[in-house]
């Protein structure tokens, strides 16, 4: 049995092992992670764990009573790969100047937060459980508390400090209400009237340049780009993630104009041998779109499950809807479904003042998402009504060769 | 044993949440007409297992989709880890009557009921 490397300790990489594992991997399965942590789930980073409701042990991955077989090496970060030739191993490249060597690599290396320009103390993205931490060892109680973004992580952040008593939270996003170009204007109004009834301040329209430093030192607020200052105590900034891939510059890993891996259905890169999952990859996927790209939680998951399978010569997993949720204030926002915008959104259930829509959304007069607030029965309904549908052939291997089962190696 | 809902509050195929015993537990009917009882919120996250979705005597949680036993309670897969606990149901004339587990719940972490 040859050997697979998972470079990246996060969510896609740890379930890519536990998979491998599940569907009977006997050979040798390292994981490599920068961070010192175990793997960790993120979701709650800007939810419960910022709210200071979980501790840093109940967001590990791994189950204490029945750990996973798997090499783990903490606190290493990659630096390269240099791909084997045909069924020889690939090099992975290790800071240290040491390298691990497999058949099989697995890239799962995530995202980054996107900052916005120099970031002083005061000033905070979310992405790692050091910077829920650093966030919450603010005196969010009182602050004057601006966020930057108005994506889901943006949004949660607000809703978790306007709980812990910051005196206000202004939300400053692009948009001229939150999530309205992906998501229609029903969910906009619904979650701008859900977040003001709470205290929170959604201004639209509003493109940060900066944020700015005061005297101490400190973040003292944000600039706009029409000149507006908004003075702040704390500043989260939540514009986004990019995929962390710069290490795979000079491989013969093909990456799109963003950054993310190119992979065919199911997770096979331009390199035999070289996988990608999660966060850091984008699949070409016929059923679910031309150049899906993943980001969410549940992607992570199916990636996982798919590449394993590729790996051990399992038939590959039905092809599921993608799906994510948020939560603010208390309500859960799920979202079941492929939108490529432009979708017509139809209120099926509830009401904008309510918090609890059922959304549908059609495209070319097809239904192809449903989203739920509060909704959990209804969005679950829908997911399992699509049937799984057919795997599509791959894309990227076709045209660049065979690709490798562990069987070939 | 303790009535908690009568027959004809049940819809086949579904559950319904019981918040009037602590921690809440989900009663469901399934397609076959049989009844169980098992604690309602999932050991992973705070989410309400009435509203997953039932099929083969397993419910799976509507929010990421661990599926757990109603006969044993036990968890397929990940994300959730533990298994819920399993409360003895019975249907007399009508009602449904269960007997609460005694066992420590697997409540998920930082969920509490008070
Ligand atoms: C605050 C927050 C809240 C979220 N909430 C939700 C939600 O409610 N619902 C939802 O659907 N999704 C949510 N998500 C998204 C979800 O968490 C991600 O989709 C998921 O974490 C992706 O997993 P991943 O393994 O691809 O990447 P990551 O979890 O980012 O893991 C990648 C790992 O690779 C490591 N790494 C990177 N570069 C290297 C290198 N060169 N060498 C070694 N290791 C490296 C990183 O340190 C990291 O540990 C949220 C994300 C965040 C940040
Ligand atoms: S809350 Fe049930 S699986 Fe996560």
């Amino acid at each position: 049995m040859s050997d697979v490397v998972v470079v990246g300790a996060g969510l896609a990489g740890f379930h890519t092992a536990a998979a491998l594992r599940r569907l009977g991997h006997q050979g040798g399965l390292t994981v490599l992670g920068a961070e010192e942590h175990a793997p960790y789930d993120r979701p709650p980073l800007s939810k419960a764990f910022l709210g200071g409701s979980l501790t840093a042990a109940d967001l590990a991955l791994d189950d204490p009573d029945a750990p996973l077989d798997v090499v783990w090496e903490r606190g290493v970060r990659v630096v390269g790969l240099q791909a084997g030739a045909a069924g020889a191993p690939h090099r992975v490249l290790l800071a240290d100047g040491t390298d691990r060597r497999a058949e099989h690599v697995v890239v799962a290396t995530g995202a980054d937060a996107v900052r916005l320009g120099d970031h002083m103390p005061g000033a905070h993205v979310l992405r790692t459980i050091e910077d829920a931490e650093r966030l919450r060892a603010e005196r969010l109680a009182g602050a004057r508390v601006v966020v930057v973004g108005d994506g889901f992580v943006a949004l949660e952040a607000a809703s978790t400090v306007v709980e812990l008593g910051a005196a206000s939270v202004v939300v400053a996003g692009p948009e001229e209400r939150p999530l309205e170009r992906r998501y229609g204007p029903e969910l906009a109004a619904s979650l701008l009237a859900l977040h003001a009834r709470r205290g929170v301040v959604c201004r639209g329209g509003a493109r940060a340049v900066a944020v700015t430093s005061g005297a101490d030192g400190r973040a003292a607020g944000v600039m706009l780009a029409d000149g507006t200052h908004l003075d702040a105590d704390v500043v989260v900034v939540g514009i986004g993630a990019r995929p962390a891939t710069a290490w795979l510059a000079g491989s013969a890993v093909v990456r799109d104009a963003t950054g993310h891996v190119d992979c065919d259905a199911r997770g096979a890169t331009s390199v035999p041998g070289v996988w990608a999952v999660g966060d850091c990859a984008r699949w070409n996927d016929e059923v679910r779109g031309p150049m899906r790209c993943a980001g969410h939680w549940q992607d992570a998951l199916d990636h996982a499950a798919t590449v394993a399978a590729a790996l051990v010569g399992a038939p590959a997993p039905a092809v599921t809807e993608p799906y994510c949720w948020s939560e603010q204030h208390g309500v859960m926002v799920q979202v079941a479904g492929h939108l490529a915008g432009g979708e017509r959104a139809t209120v099926l259930d509830g009401s904008v003042d309510g918090a609890d829509l059922l959304l549908r959304y059609d495209r070319d007069g097809e239904e192809v998402a449903v989203l739920g607030m509060n909704r959990p029965r209804e969005v679950t309904r829908w997911r399992r009504s699509r049937r799984p549908r057919p795997v599509p052939t791959p894309l990227v291997a076709a045209e660049s060769g065979p690709t490798r089962s562990l069987e070939d190696a | 044993m303790l009535r908690v809902c009568a027959m004809t509050d049940l819809v086949p195929g579904e559950g319904l949440r019981i918040d009037t015993v602590v921690p809440p537990i989900a009663v469901f009917l399934t397609e076959e007409g049989t009844v169980h009882a098992i604690d309602d919120t999932c050991t992973h996250q705070d989410a309400s297992l009435a509203a997953g979705w039932v099929e083969d005597c397993r419910v799976e949680c509507p929010l990421h989709a661990s599926t757990f036993s109603l006969l044993t309670g036990d968890v397929d897969a990940q994300p959730a880890k533990k298994p819920v606990r399993v409360h003895a149901a019975e249907v007399r004339d009508g009602e449904v009557w269960v007997r609460l587990s005694t066992a420590a719940p697997n409540l998920p972490p930082g969920v509490t009921f008070a």
